[in-house]
């Protein structure tokens, strides 16, 4: 895992002879060794979080896709009745892996310390998404959980429960619009080209998503609710790429790592290097 | 994979200036990304007009479209100038650089003050945000479009910024905002022909 | 040394000329629509046609194409770039007539 760098600051590396152990002798030697761990464990956190997040929400406790917004009372106790264990077992799941979101979000701000921009960019993300993590899926889990507790409460109570979780999940959008646009100008601002530009501009468009689903405390139903065709399923598409980008962007950044002030060193293979080297060759 | 797709490949004509991408390769990244994200909401709105189309027809009728005419030549002309402004950065001339973002920026101002008329005026005829599904489309997609517009402003001043002294002026910069601004226009155009002129 | 000035004054000009005549292509084809609209069906009594809408969405394409060539600049662009921005004004008409006609089929 720890890549030797052409930059000036490089890696204490081992004897070349000596290499480091293969298989599971190999991971222990990197957990003991590689100066890089922590950043891995962070890495490793975020894709563990993220795919027990997808298992729950979409396949245990159904939260995701949401439910409509425009059902009646039966409608919705009925839908709490066919998912009362997933609800209650799969949010249990979320409370105990919540803290998952931490290493990847001190990841991410990591990766702007690393930029040449003023630290100030990744304090502010890292306190704004922490905080964020209450009202942006917390909530929900322990609003439903609550409605879910107790399936003989009064239609009316179960509804209003209903509405408040996925309002509370859907409209507290405002914050992960301020911290993309955080990490988008930091990305624009930095000369050490931690991070590719696109993928700031990118951060603009996940930033703009999050004001197309503003929406959803207006309408009911159509393709604006929080149900909807674009506040929901063309919001999640763009979510999935923004998210699947920057999971791959930040372990290449792990790998590019140099720990070193200047810019990041670029890896050797990439494809990028061998169409340079090719064109270079041709001349 | 968008390395590879924005990476120039060498020039075979000896006689024609070399082709370059205008501005950072990454901005085409965001305005290709935009318009497809736009044309899934056309979409959307498209295949729904029929479902509905004589109360889509009924209310497009309390549209203006000559206020849509003026607000796209409005645009189409803040256009040209953007790129007259980058032409100029490129020659070295940075006042008429200037003069040319400064009149990219006052048709951009133009095309706010109209639009905002135009909401002004539907809403108070009663055809508001959630009148029916006509306008609710009416006022997003227009909403939306005008929040880029506003970013556009944005990018106005970046180029603004880069123009004022010859040390800071980064020709890249400056193509690459002028590639957002030109987007801006674009998406309008869509939207103009969809909302306006769709039957 | 002294036609070098003379020949950019010369291409700039050119190039200004260039970019206005499109700019009146691209007004022309709005003013188009305007005439459009008025022959389409008669003020305030608007009927369905999918021959305007067809020749709406494709006169956007040509707009949008003429923009990404002309002001854009993809026309000086590699070619690559050329051929993503056909593919995508491609692309985009596709999705929008599509999307349409579906729209009248299944409802």
């Amino acid at each position: 895992m720890s890549e030797t760098s052409a930059g000036p600051a490089t890696l204490a590396e081992p004897p070349t002879e000596a290499g480091p152990p293969r298989g599971l002798a190999g991971i222990a030697w990197h957990w003991r060794n590689d100066p890089k761990r922590e950043l891995w464990f962070a890495w490793y956190s975020m894709i563990i979080f993220y795919n027990i997040f997808v298992i729950v929400f979409f396949i245990m406790t159904h939260a995701q896709p949401p439910p409509h917004p425009d059902w009646s009372d039966a409608q919705v106790v009925s839908w709490f009745n066919g998912n009362h264990n997933g609800l209650l077992i799969g949010f249990g799941i979320v409370f105990a892996i919540a803290a998952l979101t931490v290493p990847a979000n001190a990841l991410i701000a990591y990766s702007m310390r690393r930029m040449s921009v003023s630290r100030a960019f990744a304090y502010s993300y890292l306190v704004m998404y922490s905080l964020s993590a209450f009202p942006g899926m917390l909530l929900l889990c322990v609003v439903l959980s609550v409605a879910a507790m107790r399936p003989g409460r009064d239609p009316a109570q179960t509804h209003w429960l209903y509405d408040f979780a996925f309002l509370s999940y859907i409209g507290t959008m405002g914050i992960f619009l301020v911290g993309s646009l955080v990490w988008m100008l930091a990305i624009l601002l930095d000369k050490n080209r931690v991070l590719p530009k696109w993928f700031g501009y990118l951060n603009l468009c996940n930033a703009l998503t999050e004001v197309v689903v503003a929406p959803a405390w207006i309408f009911h139903r159509g393709v604006l609710d929080w149900n909807g065709l674009i506040s929901w399923w063309i919001n999640m598409v763009v979510f999935g790429v923004y998210t699947s980008a920057f999971m791959v962007l930040l372990r290449t950044m792990i790998r590019r790592e140099d720990f070193g002030e200047g810019p990041l060193p670029d890896l050797p293979n990439t494809l990028k290097a061998k169409i340079a080297a090719l064109a270079g060759a041709a001349q | 994979m968008t390395d590879i797709a924005q990476a120039e490949q060498p020039e075979a004509e000896t006689k024609k200036p070399a082709r370059h991408i205008p501005g950072q390769p990454d901005m085409w990244v965001l305005v290709l990304f935009e318009a497809l994200v736009f044309t899934a909401y056309f979409a959307v709105y498209l295949f729904h007009r029929s479902a509905h189309s004589g109360l889509f027809l009924r209310s497009q009728a309390y549209l203006n479209p000559w206020l849509g005419t003026l607000d796209t030549v409005l645009l189409l002309t803040s256009s040209m100038f953007m790129l007259h402004c980058v032409q100029a950065a490129r020659a070295g001339v940075a006042r008429a650089a200037m003069t040319n973002a400064c009149l990219t920026a006052l048709l951009g101002l133009g095309f706010l003050i109209s639009k905002v008329t135009e909401w002004i005026l539907l809403t108070r005829t009663g055809h508001g945000f959630t009148s029916n599904e006509f306008f609710m489309y009416y006022f997003f997609l227009t909403g939306i479009h005008l929040l880029h517009l506003l970013i556009g402003f944005i990018t106005l001043g970046v180029i603004m910024y880069q123009l004022r002294s010859p040390k800071r002026g980064s020709r890249e910069i400056v193509e690459t905002c002028a590639t957002y601004w030109h987007t801006v226009d674009l998406l309008w155009i869509l939207i103009f022909s969809l909302l306006y002129v769709v039957r | 040394m002294s036609a070098q000035p003379e020949k950019a004054r010369a291409r700039n000009a050119q190039a200004k000329r260039r970019s206005l005549i499109v700019l009146l292509i691209l007004v022309a084809i709005t003013l188009g629509y305007l005439a459009l609209d008025r022959s389409a069906d008669a003020p305030g009594a608007y009927r369905a046609r999918s021959v305007v809408t067809t020749i709406a969405i494709l006169l956007a394409l040509v707009k949008v194409r003429l923009i990404f060539r002309e002001f854009m600049q993809v026309r000086n662009a590699p070619m690559l770039l050329c051929r993503l921005i056909d593919l995508w004004v491609a692309m985009i008409g596709a999705a929008l007539l599509a999307s349409y006609y579906i729209g009248l089929a299944v409802h």
